[in-house]
């Protein structure tokens, strides 16, 4: 392998922020051609420095990092688009942060994932044009399979035996959806109803758009995100910490919003 | 650098202390070891004194959660101060510069920010103590003081949920060019909300 280079140039979103020292910060970016990676912006925190807006988490940005010893360090940083939407409403902001802790926790460090920074931009796009709540869930689906643990929904994940058109076990563990003779062997998961079954399916084949102009109602959106949310805790074997804010966040009144 | 066998114990344990203070590296916490070391006993005694100090005597304000040697704070005792407006503000420290801008109403302390990704959620703040203060005293307006950071917004949005079913007006610091900002590195979000800002002379 050649020498990389000492200073590179890519485009990511921002996803999380941790301060370091006094004035520093390091972030954590997914990117579209390093993949995520962990990077110091030095004196960001100050109220002068050039790069603080074009770092906020959540933002897409170009950047240009100078590879360090120990940590790659922010030399430009350059805000595509900032998500204005999307951090000026609770709701979305909660998703957007829960799609930006699931990316972090799906990938290694400098290991791009094929598709991964296109759906998180599709993603955040769709929430930012007022794409209702549930293309979170499309989120859910795609980055599962990208990273190679794809529901099986067209038959059964244990036998292979077709399914019913009827409420199912979808289970976690198994990796999809169980026929009623292998639900012994399934070790647990959740009965779902055969409509979210189709939505699921439709989250695999359709684009983005065409998901998120389904008309879910909130019972269905419920189902689903409590169907995902078991499987998403399966994959990580822990609660994402996001998914307790949304769940906060769903519980508030609804209300106006500020000014 | 790591200390070697031979670091008699008590300074070992003195870095390791300073290591652990927000900010300080391992190189760091070994120099400021190295000069309480060098410096005077009376020095280093009142250097521990004070710490000592810091946690028997100073104690959270127990209507504002302001850090206070008196309780309640001198803001919340101040009868001249102005009890219909609470200015929320993220740490003890901001109040000092709130202070410095002439804002004579009173204060609540949040000590944190909602940070979803590192787990700091609402039960991690001091809400509930806000909401029980917006039932007994009689508050006309809460100003959200947070900063204008994805976490500070967030946290003001979701005070202002919680808040405006009590008939409470919620308000929050206007957002835009901080001074001897540069409009050529200004990020787009920033600067368009200076835009929208705007004022006539
Ligand atoms: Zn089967
Ligand atoms: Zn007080």
């Amino acid at each position: 392998m050649g020498e990389r280079p000492r200073v590179y140039k890519t485009e990511g979103i921002i996803l999380r922020r941790r301060n370091l020292g006094e004035a520093d910060s390091i972030f954590t970016v997914y990117s579209d051609r390093e993949g995520k990676f962990d990077a110091v912006a030095r004196g960001v925190r100050k109220a002068r420095s050039h790069m603080r807006g074009h770092l906020e988490p959540l933002t897409r940005t170009r950047m240009m990092i100078a590879r360090g010893r120990s940590i790659d360090v922010f030399t430009q940083a350059e805000t595509v688009t900032s998500y204005r939407a999307i951090r000026e409403d609770l709701e979305r902001a909660a998703g957007a942060v829960y799609c930006a802790e699931l990316a972090d926790r799906f990938t290694a460090e400098h290991a791009p994932q094929d598709g991964l920074y296109a759906l998180l931009i599709d993603t955040f796009d769709a929430l930012e044009a007022g794409a209702p709540l549930h293309t979170v869930r499309f989120f859910e689906v795609s980055l599962v399979a990208l990273a190679g643990y794809e529901l099986q929904l067209d038959a059964c994940a244990l036998c292979g035996a077709r399914l019913p058109e009827a409420d199912t076990l979808l289970s976690a563990t198994a990796g999809g959806l169980v026929c009623g003779p292998c639900r012994a062997g399934a070790g647990g998961g959740r009965v779902v109803s055969i409509r979210a079954v189709k939505v699921l399916r439709h989250a695999g084949r359709a684009g983005i758009d065409s998901f998120a102009a389904l008309d879910l109602g909130e019972a269905l959106a419920r189902e689903l995100q409590a169907a995902l949310g078991d499987v998403i805790r399966h994959l990580l074997e822990r609660e994402p910490s996001a998914g307790r804010f949304v769940d906060d966040v769903s519980r508030l009144p609804v209300g106006a919003t500020l000014p | 650098m790591s200390e070697g066998a031979g670091t008699p114990e008590p300074i070992t344990r003195l870095i390791e202390a300073f290591h652990k203070l927000p900010g300080i590296g391992p190189k760091s916490a070994q120099r400021l070891a190295y000069h309480v070391l060098r410096t005077p006993p009376q020095e280093a005694e009142a250097l521990a004194a004070a710490l000592r100090d810091v946690k028997a005597r100073i104690r959270f304000c127990s209507v504002c959660l302001n850090i206070t040697e008196s309780d309640p704070c001198s803001y919340c005792q101040d009868a001249r101060r102005d009890a219909s407006t609470i200015c929320v503000v993220e740490q003890a420290l901001d109040i000092l510069a709130i202070e410095r801008i002439g804002f004579r109403g009173r204060y609540h302390v949040l000590h944190g920010v909602l940070n979803p990704i590192e787990g700091v959620g609402p039960e991690e703040l001091h809400l509930k103590e806000l909401l029980q203060r917006l039932g007994n005293e009689e508050v006309k307006e809460v100003i959200m003081a947070t900063n204008p950071s994805l976490e500070g917004e967030a946290t003001a949005m979701y005070v202002h949920r919680l808040v405006a079913p009590l008939g409470v007006r919620v308000s929050r610091l206007a957002r835009g060019l901080p001074s001897g900002a540069d409009l050529e590195f200004t990020d787009d979000l920033t600067l368009s909300r200076a835009l929208e800002g705007r004022q006539d002379f």
